[in-house]
This record gives structure tokens, sequence and C-alpha cells, in this order.
């Protein structure tokens, strides 16, 4: 099938996958390859100015797709990023020759966003140092390519730790800033992107610029949450905190909308020092708290689990007990549950992860778990982004759209603390406009358990879920590159339009990941 | 002896399965001095994902160290070391490969080595008979009441050509072989050559240097809470599920500092790649021991290391004064 190059900026016809709003034209699913006639001669000058540029096809397969998996495309080379210079250099080429440059970090996004379709990728886990640790100002200067872990590593050699990340070990600081990042104590701290104190950033025209909310704040305000679209983001000062090892706590409910209630009652009042919710399935579903100290714990225990209208594991255990003894047809189901909790409960209370009753690194014990468990060759995980009003209503909605397309599915929800001094930042971002206080966001993730499923199937899955944040006045979190026909209808073309008159004027060429938003 | 219960491997996933995750990498000695994904098994996986084949990622197969490290931390279960080799296999061979067949073929045409006088034994392996006051001792603390027996023959020839992906004559593995038959217990310092014994050899119990000395009261005693402890990371990942609790414990008894990261996976402290194993005289700079053993250090405030594999020592004297004390050896250590 011969698909029409689109130029970047405009919507293409949608020749793929069926779209669930009737009457709007949707984005193809894959953007057309990039087959440039420079390549060439863009890939002589390249090596001109010193730059490493592979074309293997050994080379180029290592980034083939990403975490979703269901998005493939092959760069014409790739460049291991080695410095901010380097990169400036490649970016100066590009824009000459007209050649597209994807950045990928981690490569975690699920709809081909760090997916190179022809041209040039840049992989950015070659500029992984740890560049500064200052241990009185609690704040760390990093290169941007660092996996969250590999940071986390180093901190925590001067018991040090970062505030919040994707509970991902190989998210990498860049590609989470320009994104979000969202951890399970986001309604206290905001989002990953929130930390950013300062960066170092490499304009599409191949600058290399210093800024932050008080120098260059324009720049600023567009790369973070700016979805690599205003430059590459090479250098980041973080802020840190000391480390302390959690007091993780999960409570059990028999309905989502009792346990989003009393989510939303603890982040309201601060109760818990991290908080959020898990389901098994849409009957049990699982909330968590978490403390850093004693203190917090005991006041919590004291004051707020009481107005929880949460079980204990045995009282859950035993309600469901009951609930299933009178629903004999309904075994399938409580088998389902018991294999789930034999599988997955040990893996949280894994002892060489625990200390004297504390879990010693969240993300490595939810991160391994997340890939053992849902983790494959391909994920789907479309979300809604909402303010806490809408939440209740957008998760009900998702979960019915969940149970329409798959026999089994997780969501992850946690709301995130919005920082007023950073309302600049958001804009045509994850956080969803009308939100005021928190934002919350759902993660709705099937598990695929290797069955067999187009794409198509898994595209129309995705629009249900989505499309229902057309409907509410919503956001998402991963909104770019097959998602991104949803751009304009959430954020309407005053705004888009704007965004892409910067981007026009940052990038003339659109060369920078030219296909994850416009 | 050696009383702990040994584990039965499980098959394993291939390459096919790489879902990307790219937890690998966060382990991996030679991503960590390269930063190239190509040179890490996610980047092999994603090759022959797509097409290649193992000459298309020589480099990569051939600069492995073969810690292991990966397979514990891959969420699919994949096989790591095993591909690795496997892919070895299939490569041409490294120069030194037919030096390697004659040491074998010379070893072969050796007479039988002697059965050990008792039920267990000791392959000490290259590096330690290199320092044989130190091996005298393992021995005495792993005989008990005697010394355990060490084996004439501990094939380091055959420990060699696993790694290089070489295969080992049939008369040789069974000249290699016959002595252990039968044999309840064997303690052996090559991780590698553990994991193939484990295979060959599946009525005994085949335990790790380390694991074997690291288990007696009186080694245990010798540990401070000042101390390094570095782990041999081949044997510790090949029975990863297991020993990372009896690692746990003796942190927990001694109070002393592990070579362990955050997932509990060892650091390696030496990452020499094949040509560095095959021709440590003349293959390239050794720097990658170098970036492990400090990265090893780095913010951790211990005043000794104490090492399971003597390899390892050559690295921490190259980045640090501290003193460096062999397992066996910790008991005599003039520094206690
Ligand atoms: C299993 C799984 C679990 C997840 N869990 C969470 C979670 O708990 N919380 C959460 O917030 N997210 C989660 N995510 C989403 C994922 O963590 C985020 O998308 C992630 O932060 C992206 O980081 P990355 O380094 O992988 O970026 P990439 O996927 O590599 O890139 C993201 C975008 O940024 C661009 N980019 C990358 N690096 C740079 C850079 N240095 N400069 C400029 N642009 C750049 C890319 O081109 C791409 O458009 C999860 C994803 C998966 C697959
Ligand atoms: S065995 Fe060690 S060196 Fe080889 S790929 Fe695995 S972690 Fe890297
Ligand atoms: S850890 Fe395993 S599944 Fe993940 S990238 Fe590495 S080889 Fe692939």
């Amino acid at each position: 099938m011969h698909l029409t190059d689109v130029e970047p900026g405009t919507l293409g016809p949608c020749p793929v996958a069926p779209d669930a709003l009737q009457g709007i034209k949707r984005q193809q699913t894959n953007p057309g390859r990039w087959n440039g006639p420079n390549w060439e001669e863009f890939a002589a000058a390249v090596r001109a100015r010193g730059i490493e540029l592979r074309e293997t096809p050994a080379a180029r397969a290592a980034f083939a797709t990403d975490a979703g998996g269901t998005a493939y495309g092959l760069a014409h080379g790739v460049v291991i990023a080695r410095s901010s210079e380097q990169i400036a250099r490649l970016l100066q080429a590009a824009q000459q020759y007209r050649v597209p440059v994807t950045v990928s970090g981690g490569g975690l996004t699920t709809e081909g966003e760090s997916v190179a379709f022809g041209g040039v990728l840049l992989d950015m886990s070659g500029m992984s140092r740890v560049l500064h640790i200052d241990a009185d100002a609690l704040t760390v200067r990093t290169e941007a390519g660092i996996f969250w872990h590999s940071l986390a590593e180093e901190l925590r050699r001067q018991d040090l730790d970062y505030l919040s990340a994707p509970l991902n070990l190989t998210s990498s600081v860049g590609g989470t800033l320009g994104v979000g990042g969202i951890d399970v104590n986001s309604a206290r701290f905001g989002c990953s992107a929130d930390q950013a104190i300062a960066l170092q950033v490499v304009t599409p025209t191949g600058d290399i610029a210093e800024c932050s909310d008080t120098h260059n704040a324009e720049l600023f305000q567009r790369v973070i949450l700016g979805y690599g679209q205003f430059g590459v983001i090479t250098e980041a000062t973080l802020r840190v905190r000391r480390y302390t090892p959690l007091r993780m706590h999960y409570f059990y409910y028999a309905s989502l909308r009792s346990a989003i209630e009393d989510l939303q009652l603890l982040d309201r009042n601060d109760a818990s020092d991290y908080s959020g919710i898990l389901t098994i399935m849409d009957c049990a579903v699982n909330v968590l708290v978490a403390f850093d100290s004693p203190e917090r714990e005991a006041a919590f225990m004291a004051h707020w689990r009481p107005r929880l209208s949460a079980y204990g594991e045995l009282g859950f255990g035993l309600r469901a007990l009951i609930h299933y003894a009178l629903r004999p047809w309904k075994l399938r189901e409580a088998w389902y549950l018991l294999e789930r909790k034999r599988e997955l409960f040990p893996e949280l209370r894994r002892s060489e992860y625990m200390r004297d009753g504390t879990m010693l690194d969240r993300s490595v014990v939810f991160s391994r778990a997340v890939w053992k468990f849902w983790g494959g060759r391909q994920m789907v995980i479309p979300d809604l982004a909402t303010s806490a009003a809408k939440f209740i209503d957008a998760v009900e909605r998702g979960n019915a759209v969940c149970r329409k397309f798959f026999p089994h599915y997780t969501l992850y929800l946690v709301g995130i603390k919005l920082r007023p001094e950073h309302r600049a930042h958001y804009e045509m971002s994850c956080i969803p406009p009308d939100a005021e206080g928190w934002a919350y966001g759902c993660e709705f993730e099937p598990m695929l358990d290797g069955g067999a499923y187009s794409r198509d199937y898994l595209q129309s899955f995705k629009n249900e879920i989505y499309d229902i944040g057309v409907d509410l006045g919503a956001s998402y979190y991963r909104f770019g590159g097959m998602m991104k026909g949803y751009i304009r209808r959430v954020f309407g073309d005053a705004l888009v339009d704007r965004h892409l008159a910067l981007k026009r004027a940052a990038d003339p060429e659109m060369i920078l990941n030219r296909h994850v938003i416009f | 002896m050696f009383g702990f219960p040994i584990s039965t491997p499980r098959p394993r996933k291939d390459y096919a399965s790489c879902s990307g995750c790219g937890l690998c990498l966060l382990v991996c000695p030679v991503w960590r001095r390269s930063r190239d994904i190509g040179l890490a098994p996610l980047g092999r996986a994603k090759a022959l994902q797509h097409g290649a084949v193992a000459a298309d990622i020589a480099e990569s197969i051939q600069s492995c160290t073969l810690c292991a490290a990966c397979e514990p931390a891959c969420p699919e279960d994949i096989g790591l070391v095993a591909m690795t080799l496997d892919l070895r296999r299939q490569l041409i061979q490294p120069a030194a490969v037919p030096s390697l067949r004659a040491r074998m073929d010379e070893q072969a045409a050796r007479p039988l080595a002697p059965r050990p006088s008792s039920s267990a034994v000791l392959l000490p392996g290259q590096a330690l008979r290199e320092h044989p006051g130190t091996l005298a001792r393992a021995a005495a603390l792993l005989g008990g009441m005697s010394n355990i027996p060490i084996a004439d023959d501990d094939g380091s020839d055959i420990a060699l050509a696993l790694e290089a992906g070489v295969e080992t004559p049939a008369q040789r593995l069974q000249q290699f072989l016959q002595p252990l038959r039968g044999l309840k217990n064997v303690a052996v310092a090559d991780g590698l050559l553990l994991r193939h014994l484990r295979q060959w050899l599946p009525g005994s119990k085949i335990a790790s240097l380390g694991l074997a000395l690291s288990s007696l009261a009186q080694v245990r005693r010798a540990l401070r809470a000042s101390d390094l402890y570095v782990i041999e990371p081949r044997a510790y990942h090949a029975d990863y599920q297991r020993l990372v609790k009896h690692y746990d414990a003796l942190r927990s008894d001694a109070g002393c500092t592990l070579n362990l990261d955050l997932q509990r996976i060892a650091i390696p402290a030496s990452a020499r790649s094949l040509a560095q194993r095959l021709e440590p005289e003349t293959a390239a700079d050794i720097r990658d021991d170098s970036v492990q053993a400090r990265w090893i250090l780095q913010g951790r405030n211990v005043e000794r290391i104490v090492v399971e594999n003597l390899e390892d020592s050559a690295a921490f004297e190259r980045v640090s004064k501290l003193p460096v004390v062999h397992l066996a050896d910790l008991a005599d250590d003039g520094t206690s």
C-alpha cells in the first residue's frame, strides 16, 4: 500500500485503523518513512564533522520499535550521543540537509514517539554520566540520557534519592522531563518534570543553551513537557532528597469508585507520603500508601485509616470467599484472582528488597514486577488525565471499555500535585487545562498474555479510551506518535497552531522528532 | 560438607522473547563502559530479531565478559549466557584458539587423574594455583578435620574453551569428568565451569568456592562490618534466586558491605573480554577492571576488601590502597 508522506504539522488520512469517533479524520497510525534524497551527502557531512554514524542493519535494528512494540520503523543511521557539541553539529547538519532526527532515551514510549521512520536515530543513553551531586543544596547535575535507576544507584551511595520518577528502571531523565514522569509520590511532589531546576538544551538549529525558569525561561517552558519538540535535553539539574526506605501498606476495595474517593481524600489531606491505586480486577482494587517515617505512618493509622472504607488483606479474602461461594458460576474469576495474588504478592515482598519491614527501593520492586507480569513484546497503555472532579467518571468509563476489549487488565491510578508556578510548563501537556490543585491519571493496561491481537484491535481499544478524553475535556500522558490525531481534538486548533508556529520558528526544517506531535 | 540444597536449572527462553525492556543494560559492565546498546543483550536480541546473524554482531558477542549479571535482571528469563556461548560457537574462532585446542589435546594425552580419596574435591582454577598458600588454606578450611583434595586436573583448559565457544573434544571431557563422577561435593572456583558441571554431574553438589567458604562459621566470624565483600559474579548469578538469600544473610550477620547494586545483582569487579582472557599478555588494555572496581568503591566507606575470586584482587589493588584479602586468607589476615 502506498502511504503519502504527510507534511509535518498536517493530518494525513488514516488508511489503517477504524476510527472510533464518527466523522473525524484521524492521523495514519504509522507515518510514512522518510526517504529523503540527501542521505548520502548528509552522512558524509556528518562524518566529516567527526560524528560516528552507524548504518549497519544490526545497529539500526536495536531501535526498530519502542516499548509498545506496535510501531516499527528503521532509521537510516544511528548516532550514540556523546556530548552536547556533537549533538549540536548533528542538528546543524540535519537542518542543512533536511534530515529528520528522532531522539530516543529509554525508548519506553508506546506510540512510536521514540521510533525513527527514516533519518537519524539519536540514542541519548550514550550521555549517562552524573556530573555533580550537591548533598548540601540537595541537587544533582546529570547528563540527560541517564536512566533514573542509574541515577538512583549513584545518589544512593551518598544516601540521597531522586524525588519522583516513573516506576520504571529504564526511562531516561531527558525523555521523562519531556513527557511528565509520574511516581507514587506525585500527589505530593508533582511529576518528574516539576523537579527540574535547570536544563542544558541543544536547540533544533544546533545552539547549546542553558535555561531555567529565570534564564531563557521561554525555552525552558517549551522544553519541559515539550515532547522533544523544542530541543534535545542534554543535561539537567534536578532536586534530590535524603534517602528513606518505604513503609508500605496495601488496602483492598471491591469497587473502583470507593477506592478513588479514598485516594483523593488521602491526597487532599496529605495523609501519606506515597499513594496510588493498582487493580487486579475492577472488583479487586488495591490502594497502596507508604510513608517515609514511622511518625507519618503512626499519624495515618490513628487519623486516616479508620476513615477509609477499605478492607485489610484478611477481611478482603473473607469477603471474596463468601462472594464467590454464593456465585459458583464466577469460579473462573475467583481462580484468576487467586492465581494473581499467588504470583504477584510475593514479588512485591521479596526479602532481598525489604529490610526490617521497609521497602528499600520502590522502583526496583514495582518495575521488575511490571516487566515480569505486564511486559512483553507488545504493550498498549492508553491513559486519561483529568481534573480531580472528572476522574471517577473517566475511570469508570475507561474500565467499561477495557472490559469490552480484554478479559484481564490492570488500572494504575495516581494523583499529580500541580505547582501553580509551573502553569506555563503545563500548556499542551498531560496536565489537563482545567485541573486545579491535583490532576489525576489512569493507565489502562490490558494483559496481552501472549494473545494474538491485531494492531487494528489494539488501536480501536486506544481510540475508545481516548474518545472519553475528548468527551470529558481531559488530556493524556501518551498523546504523541500514533495517538497524535487526538491532539487537536483535546487542545483545540488555536493552541495547537500557536505551538506549531513556535515549532516552525525553532525548527525551520521540522527535523527534530518531527512525527511526535505535529 | 556443603550443607545446602542444589537447585535444578529451568529451561530458559531465547532472544526471540526479548521485549526490549533494557533492564540488562543497567547491570552490564560492557554497557557501563561503552554506553553502546549494541554491545549489550538488548542490542544482540534486537539485531537477531531483525535478521542479523552471529557475524553481524561479532564485536558484541566477543566483548561479553560472561559475568551473567544480565540473566537475573532479565524479566523474560532469557538464557543470555548460553545464548552468547552459542553465538560464539558460530563465529570464526579467534587466533588464540589453535593453541587452546593443542592444550586440550595435550591434556587428553595425559594419564587419567587419580580419583580423589574423599567424597569431595576442590577445582581451584589457574588463579588460585598461582597462590599456593591461599590454595592450601582454602583446602584446609573446606576439609574440616583433613584437607579437601585438590584436583590435579581442574579443567582450566575446558573452562577457557567454554568461554571461547570452542568445542571440547569428547575424549578430553571424559578424562576430566571421570574422576569426578560419583563424588558428593565439588567446590569450583570458576563460575562458568560451575554452570556446566551442574549439567555434567547431576548427582553431585556443585558449589562455588565463594559459597563453600562463606558458609563456614570460622570464615564468617572473621568478617567485619567495615569490610567490602566482593562476590564472584558468575557463580552468584548462575544460582541467583538462592544465593541472593545466602548473601543477604551474610551481610546481615557480618554487617559488611557487598558488591551488590540496588537490584541485588553483583557488580563485577573485573570485566575481561574474551580476547583479554585468551591472550592476557597481548590483548588490549585492561581499563575495564578499573572502571568496575572504581564504581564498586565509589562513595563506600570501607577499610578492607575481601574477594572470593583472586582475579579481582588486582583490579582493586590498581585503584585503591585498601588491603585486599582472599576469603581463604581471612582468618590469617595480618590486618586483623
Ligand atoms: C512498562 C512501562 C511502565 C511505565 N511506567 C511509567 C510510570 O510509572 N510513570 C510514568 O510517568 N511513565 C511510565 N511509563 C512511560 C514512560 O516511562 C515514559 O514515557 C518515560 O518517562 C519516557 O522516558 P524514556 O527515556 O523512555 O523516553 P523515550 O521513550 O525515549 O522518549 C520520550 C519522548 O521524548 C523524546 N526524547 C527522549 N529523550 C530526549 C531528550 N534527551 N531530549 C529531548 N527529547 C527526548 C523522544 O523523542 C520521545 O518523543 C511507562 C512505560 C512503560 C513501557
Ligand atoms: S554476561 Fe555480563 S557482560 Fe555479558 S551481556 Fe550479560 S551482563 Fe553484559
Ligand atoms: S533484560 Fe531481557 S528482555 Fe529486557 S532487553 Fe535485556 S534481554 Fe531483552
